[in-house]
């Protein structure tokens, strides 16, 4: 009872890891919009900063509840509500927050603005864990000509979250709620398209690596046989000299060989009637006997029973 | 009685006969030839009844907005249909084939597993061949797994580069794998002489059931390590297979093979059936679908067979290997086994190949899905 509940508590434990670990921790800051002037508005026509979150996972995160600020002394500045169904944020997908110290407009107005911080931090919802953090470079905020220029990561979700600013850099153009590195990508068909037309070098490549994975699967398989081989022969080696009969290779049994064993063993239980199933079938065998036992008396009468005396 | 003729007219205006073309008859005459070859010629029965009843479903005249159809979101069959066009089916079924396949001929003698690799080359000819009559490079690759003969593995990579050439895909190559005792043969026969169709090769040794447990372990980290994007199958694969050889699950592994698969069999023959709509499927892509599927089962069971055939010159002379059994590489589990065995028997009454041929025929399902997987990472 007890290693049982071990066990359910190390599968609670593994279960709650796996939770947070497929949660907020996956989500990451991926673009920062410090001065709008000429960029996109919200919802009220307005332009001001933004910033966006990227959920690098492959499951719906759910930010309601955590914290976003640009104060590391004050990491619960701004609450993200619960209960809004648009913090559900689906997997890979991007959500888009303005940084216009308006809070009262809605889940996605923090209460701050960017061009007065330094640092952005995304906060877990314990209030204290900081799962992602960016230094926003001054300049942004100063230079004139950086005025509706985004600083974000090169690919999504991709690059450092200690602040460093690793994967980081000055976007080409602003991409809020989509992709930083360009949603006219090329497919990886169109871009094989033009550097493998006739597919050679693919079907070269591709049955490589077909053959290397068959053939390392092989070398072990070989050896894992020859030592299982081994194994068994000196095991037969020992027992037979405990029992001083004459020796049988392991390795020259042939599967027909086993295949006949067990064939004559099957045949040995099937006489012997050692079986578990019953055929439920009832045979009656005439037989010619000028006496039968159903006259007989010996086989009407009850045998007398054999009364033992204790000594 | 106005009233009673207009909604006579407007009942008629729902029926089958009111939207009826010609080119749903003729899919619904390809239906039932499907399940008459699966009747009648025992052709795949499992596969074909479903697939081809699923033709007749979805090929019955709609007016659209009733929600009914395969392609209209919401229905019933649309649910059902997501398994296919997420894949959710086809590890599913790989996983009822881990359970009810027997590795221990391939464990015997692993040489036989490059039998599996060579016969891969079907998919990647059939991929050069699709490129060069003006398919993209991610419809050529969905179309060159028809070459691994396996329908599940097809239908999952198709669904990922092609989801439109999907149905042209599955049904061609479910006919295909129907049709190996047809297809191979001759091939077979073609490539070889006399001399080499009489090979007796070593009666496999026995394996230890330790052996039959380390396989799958070891067969999937060395094959999921080397091609990640194989795991949904390759994962299912292996899985399947330890938990019928671990000796301590037999209900999961009886639960794999038996219910479990024969359920999802039933609706992916059914839901890939429904899908082959005449007007997404009568068109010229699939009749090229068709005949470059024909030319990957050709180029797969020759590359089998030959590279046995130069595989030999390597090896002693107790030890060749029977090039009839070249063909099993192409996986279509057991049948492509069945057929390297009667056409053995043909030259030699005593020659037993089938369990020489389950080597190469189950390395086949290995190097498909490692191929599936190739194609992925590089086209999707």
């Amino acid at each position: 009872m007890n290693k049982l509940k071990s066990l359910l508590v190390f599968f609670g434990l593994v279960v709650a890891f796996g939770a947070s670990a497929q949660s907020q921790s996956d989500m990451r800051l991926n673009e920062i919009l410090v001065v709008n002037t000429d960029d996109f508005q919200d919802d009220f026509g307005q332009q001001n900063g933004w910033f966006e979150l990227f959920n690098t996972s492959y499951g719906t995160v759910e930010i309601g509840g955590c914290y976003l600020s640009n104060d590391r002394t004050n990491l619960t500045k701004y609450i993200i509500p619960k209960g809004d169904v648009n913090t559900k944020i689906k997997p890979r997908q991007h959500t888009l927050f303005w940084a216009d110290s308006q809070p009262y407009r809605g889940t996605f107005h923090v209460n701050f603005k960017l061009n007065d911080s330094d640092t952005l931090f995304f906060v877990s919802s314990d209030g204290k864990t900081i799962i992602d953090y960016i230094a926003i470079p001054k300049q942004f905020a100063t230079d004139s000509s950086l005025a509706n220029v985004s600083y974000g990561r090169t690919e999504d979700g991709i690059g450092s979250n200690d602040g460093s600013g690793e994967g980081w850099a000055q976007m080409d153009r602003t991409s809020p709620s989509t992709n930083n590195s360009g949603v006219n990508n090329e497919s990886k068909s169109m871009r094989m398209a033009k550097i493998d037309p006739h597919g050679l070098t693919l079907t070269i490549t591709s049955m490589g690596t077909v053959f290397l994975a068959l053939i390392i699967l092989y070398f072990i398989f070989k050896y894992i046989g020859k030592f299982s081989v081994r194994q068994r022969q000196s095991k037969s080696d020992r027992s037979q000299t405990a029992t001083s009969k004459p020796s049988v290779s392991v390795e020259d049994t042939t599967s027909e060989q086993i295949a006949a064993i067990a064939m004559a063993l099957n045949l040995y239980r099937i006489e012997n009637e050692a079986h578990d199933a019953e055929s439920f079938m009832i045979t009656m065998q005439h037989t010619d006997r000028t006496y039968s036992p159903w006259s007989s008396k010996i086989y009407t009468l009850r045998q007398t029973p054999q009364v033992k005396k204790s000594k | 009685m106005n009233t009673i003729l207009d909604n006579l007219q407007a009942f008629w205006g729902y029926t089958g006969f009111a939207n009826f073309e010609l080119k749903y008859l003729l899919m619904i005459v390809i239906g039932i030839v499907f399940i008459y070859l699966a009747i009648a010629k025992d052709w795949e029965p499992m596969l074909l009844v479903p697939i081809g009843f699923g033709i007749i479903i979805g090929n019955i005249p709609l007016f659209p907005g009733l929600s009914v159809g395969v392609y209209e979101e919401g229905s019933v069959l649309n649910i059902l249909y997501q398994g296919v066009q997420r894949g959710f089916y086809p590890p599913l079924i790989f996983l009822g084939i881990g359970a009810m396949t027997d590795f221990s001929a391939l464990i015997s003698n692993p040489k036989l597993l490059l039998i599996g690799a060579a016969a891969q080359f079907g998919i990647f000819g059939a991929y050069i061949i699709a490129l060069h009559l003006g398919f993209t490079p991610a419809e050529a690759g969905a179309i060159g797994i028809i070459g691994g003969a396996d329908g599940p593995t097809a239908i999952f990579l198709s669904s990922r580069l092609a989801p439109d050439l999907m149905g042209a895909i599955a049904v061609s190559a479910y006919s295909y794998m129907a049709l190996v005792p047809v297809i191979q043969p001759p091939i077979m026969k073609l490539l070889t002489t006399k001399k080499e169709r009489l090979i007796k090769m070593k009666p496999p040794r026995a394996v230890s059931a330790t052996e039959k447990k380390i396989f799958p372990i070891v067969g999937f980290l060395l094959t999921a390590f080397i091609v990640p994007s194989g795991i949904p199958l390759l994962g299912m694969l292996f899985f399947g297979n330890l938990i019928k050889e671990s000796g301590v699950t037999r209900r999961l592994a009886e639960t794999a093979r038996g219910p479990l698969i024969d359920i999802v069999t039933i609706l992916i023959g059914i839901t890939v059936g429904c899908s082959t709509q005449a007007d997404k499927f009568l068109q010229w892509k699939s009749v090229y679908i068709f005949l470059i599927g024909a030319g990957s089962f050709v180029i797969a069971t020759a590359a089998g067979v030959l590279f046995v055939k130069f595989f030999n010159l390597f090896l002693k002379k107790d030890n060749k290997i029977n090039p009839l059994i070249g063909n099993a590489g192409v996986s279509a589990v057991p049948d492509a086994a069945r057929v390297s065995q009667v056409t053995g028997l043909l030259y030699d009454k005593s020659n037993y190949l089938l369990m020489h041929a389950m080597g190469p025929n189950v390395a086949g399902v290995i190097g498909s899905a490692v191929a599936a997987g190739m194609l992925l990472g590089f086209l999707s």
